[in-house]
């Protein structure tokens, strides 16, 4: 059972990091697509309706994440696809504005591998009970 | 091989008919002491042990084959983080090879403290038997290995072959 | 300082400076027009607009890799950068200074990219731009010795960490193979020993030799339980993630729940802890997210609002015990019996099937409707795979309306070995990497046969290539030829081995043989793939010795 995630981020660092995260343990085995802004971000969004989770960075050029989030929401995209908004020490205001426009969740940099694959478990035990 | 299956048969069939004329004769007896067994089916004949030496039954997954173990070993299994070294107790018990099929187990049990795997064809059940109906194997009606038996169990026109994991598990090392 | 704060990114130290230092050095660079500019009497609005998304990504990425004081500068240069586009009045010559001052500072800081850096230069810089904001206006910079103070930290000053030395981790595992290495070569002088006892009888030279290689074992075996005891950490390392995350989950599923835990100070190898938090957080998760009643629900069941999850850790005969237990629902086990039979289990009788074998089929869950996400989930099947890949063992007791509780048995320590897993004759085999010179696809034309052995050309010499099935007694006849050979070197031997397929590397836990198994000569234990399946660990040495004991 194979998981499929999405990271959207500017920073080619940030990808090498989910790579990381997304070669141990659990996760390993797991298909990620990646993206270095919001444009391409939400074409990959549009092309994978088995994602996972996405994990999306709100400081991007092209389209940042709380765009992604509103053209997804108009569009109804994929809603039950669970997104991740990632920001860097993000204001109170900030994540509340990423919620209303339909982030499922927020990550705060600086976040650990386990923070990641907390919230990898947290989707899919929402989505699939155990026992 | 419905040939050697027969051969095998016959004689067997022939010491059930002449204990059920014994059984007829011990069910008016009041029921002693019992022995409480799991039965498995191997080679159509079924044998029984000791609930109290088994641990659990589990379906055959990935048993992992060990270059130049003896004969009678079919490999290792992941249980649970154990390594079980699961017995081919077709092999052990010199009864002919057959192949895994969806209702192969693996009796798991417990002799003096050290755990193995026993490859079954099939898992029949959980029953009790009196202790008195339990005689010893005769060799000529038994296409198993007598050695590794402790007897004969007939019972409501059943016949349970009792083994002995001791004998048939730890050889003298 | 311990050797448990490693940055779990650190291997990308490289990459950050690749991304990072660019960035930096455009940043420094914009200062110094800005400066030009400003002094022109340009505003230079858009070149101002073009700084502080670089400098958030420096600041985000620094952070990411815990390079502190570099993240700070970035940080507040952002905010510098944001009251300078607000209010074009500040944009004065030492307002120019003091950016160009803190772009060096970066631009120094993301190219030495190390954590050991003396925090002291950013912090008072951090401190200057603060007070300049405040319309303090910069204080007098002692620009050079702030850029000068960035260097590596001298081995002067004594600080709290006295006694202790930071080493990174790998060098202990390095130590440890060493160590190894020197347990067989121990193995092999007793040995030779016997060997030499035997052929020419007692002497008081023997006699000395023999009790010399007794004193070396007893050495070996004190490094071996200091090394182990220096690559321990308390299991708190792992505990102390908990709490947040609980709190977290909790408040996202509409559940109460407080944790309580004891025996944080409980010693574990960091290779068992690192692999341990991902399991240990999922049963965390599960308990909150399944087993936790809502409130309203708890009350109603005459239990308190609150739930509880403990956390309890204990060492227990030489192993160390862990229990995650919660007083919630319990698990629905007729509902799990059900479900595992559907999933083919055949479960006759309840006696001889108990729930703990169960409960870790793969695939297997009690939710009454299948979701959107069904079939994707990470099981307990999961939880219990990387459990026993450690060696460790994992059981449940449940009780209805009274709550589960998992208990995790565990190895302090653990064998794990580098090696290449290979596929011979659809097995799967672990071959130690220790012994391993490389790998080759075999070539059609590329092995020769000379006197009934397979031979070929490896780097100038000949050397034996075997068949892989041929020396583990699996060859399949109708077999197709294998596409790899493995080079295999020990003790001045060489020799190759014939394999199917090269799997990868893996480092693995090795376990023992059962005696049920005999001594097999190719074979020197068995160990637990990341699938779950058992995988024999090949003995390169008795391999190259030709397959044969000795003695
Ligand atoms: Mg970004």
């Amino acid at each position: 059972m194979p998981h499929s995630f999405l990271v959207i981020d500017d920073s080619k660092l940030h990808h090498q990091m989910y790579r990381l995260i997304f070669s141990r343990g659990a996760l390993a085995g797991s298909t990620v697509h990646y993206a270095t802004n919001g444009r391409e971000g939400y074409g990959l969004l549009a092309a994978h309706p088995e994602l996972t989770l996405v994990l999306l960075d709100l400081n991007m050029p092209e389209m940042n994440g709380l765009e992604v989030l509103e053209r997804r929401r108009a569009e109804g995209l994929h809603p039950h696809i669970p997104i991740v908004l990632v920001t860097t020490e993000g204001s109170a205001e900030d994540e509340a504005r990423g919620r209303s426009a339909g982030a499922w969740e927020y990550l705060r940099k600086p976040f650990q591998p386990a923070d990641v694959e907390h919230l990898v478990m947290r989707a899919l035990a929402k989505a699939e009970p155990i026992a | 091989m419905p040939v050697e299956e027969r051969q095998i048969r016959a004689p067997l069939l022939g010491f059930a008919d002449a204990m059920e004329a014994r059984a007829v004769a011990d069910t008016a007896s009041a029921p002693g002491p019992e022995l409480h067994l799991l039965t498995f089916v191997l080679e159509r004949e079924e044998f029984g042990v000791p609930v109290t030496q088994v641990r659990e039954v589990i379906r055959v997954s990935d048993i992992t084959r060990v270059p130049q173990a003896p004969a009678h070993v079919r490999g290792v299994a992941n249980l649970r983080g154990r390594i079980l070294a699961v017995v081919e107790l077709r092999s052990r018990l010199g009864l002919p090879p057959a192949d895994l099929t969806p209702r192969s187990r693996v009796v798991v049990v417990e002799v003096r403290g050290r755990v193995l795997g026993l490859l079954v064809d099939a898992v029949r059940q959980v029953t009790k038997v009196p202790e008195a109906s339990v005689v010893p194997a005769p060799e000529e009606v038994i296409s198993a290995d007598v050695d590794y038996l402790r007897g004969v169990a007939r019972w409501q026109s059943r016949l349970i072959i009792l083994l002995d994991l001791e004998k048939a598990l730890l050889p003298t090392e | 300082m311990s050797v448990g704060d490693e940055n779990p990114f650190g291997e990308l130290l490289q990459d950050y400076v690749l991304e990072c230092l660019p960035l930096a050095e455009q940043v420094a660079d914009t200062f110094v027009e800005l400066e030009r500019r400003w002094r022109a009497g340009d505003p230079a609005d858009e070149l101002l607009g073009s700084l502080p998304g670089r400098l958030h990504t420096v600041k985000g990425n620094s952070a990411m890799m815990g390079l502190t004081p570099a993240q700070e500068t970035a940080h507040a240069l952002e905010d510098a950068c944001g009251l300078l586009r607000r209010s074009s009045e500040r944009r004065t010559d030492p307002a120019a200074a003091l950016l160009i001052t803190g772009g060096g500072l970066l631009v120094d800081l993301v190219r030495q990219a190390s954590p050991e850096l003396d925090p002291g230069p950013a912090a008072r810089y951090v401190e200057r731009v603060r007070q300049w904001m405040q319309g303090e206006g910069p204080p007098a910079a002692d620009t050079q010795s702030e850029r000068r103070r960035t260097d590596r930290r001298g081995g002067g000053g004594a600080d709290k960490t006295d006694s202790v030395v930071r080493v990174d981790f790998r060098r202990l595992d390095a130590l440890l193979e060493v160590l190894g290495e020197g347990l067989i070569q121990h193995s092999a002088l007793a040995e030779a020993y016997r060997r030499l006892a035997r052929r020419s009888g007692a002497c008081e030279e023997l006699d000395r030799l023999d009790q010399t290689i007794l004193a070396l074992e007893k050495t070996l075996k004190r490094l071996e339980s200091t090394l182990m005891e220096t690559r321990l950490l308390p299991i708190a390392s792992v505990f102390g993630r908990f709490p947040r995350m609980l709190r977290d989950t909790a408040e996202a599923e509409g559940k109460r729940v407080r944790l309580l835990q004891s025996g944080g100070e409980t010693p574990l190898d960091k290779a068992v802890l690192d692999r341990l938090s991902e399991p240990l957080l999922h049963l965390v998760t599960n308990a909150i997210v399944h087993g936790m009643e809502p409130p309203d629900a708890r009350s109603l069941a005459g239990k308190p609002e609150e739930g509880t999850i403990r956390l309890d850790a204990a060492p227990h005969a030489g192993r160390v015990v862990i229990r995650v237990a919660d007083d919630g629902r319990g698990l629905d086990e007729k509902a799990i019996r059900k479900k595992a039979e559907a999933l083919g289990q055949e479960l006759r009788d309840d006696e001889v099937v108990p729930l703990r074998s169960l409960i870790f089929l793969p695939g297997l869950s009690t939710a009454e409707q299948v979701s959107r996400l069904a079939g994707r989930g990470v099981g307990l099947d999961v939880v219990a795979g990387a459990i026993h890949a450690l060696g460790g063992t994992i059981d449940v007791e449940t009780e209805p309306g009274k709550g589960t509780a998992f208990t995790l048995s565990l190895p302090v320590t653990l064998a794990i070995i580098r090696s290449l897993i290979v596929e011979i004759d659809h097995e799967r085999f672990a071959l130690p990497m220790a012994h391993v010179a490389e790998t080759v696809r075999a070539e059609p034309d590329a092995i020769r046969e000379i006197n009934h052995r397979g031979v070929a050309q490896w780097r100038g010499d000949l050397i034996h290539v075997a068949d892989g099935g041929a020396v583990l007694g699996t060859a399949a006849a109708d077999r197709a030829p294998r596409r790899f050979y493995v080079v295999m070197a020990a003790g001045g031997k060489r020799q190759a081995l014939l394999v199917d397929r090269l799997v990868g590397h893996q480092d693995i836990v090795v376990k023992g043989l059962d005696p049920a198994l005999g001594r097999p000569d190719v074979v020197s234990g068995t160990t637990i793939l990341g699938d779950g399946r058992v995988a024999c660990i090949l003995d390169s040495v008795r391999i190259l010795e030709g397959g044969r004991r000795a003695g």
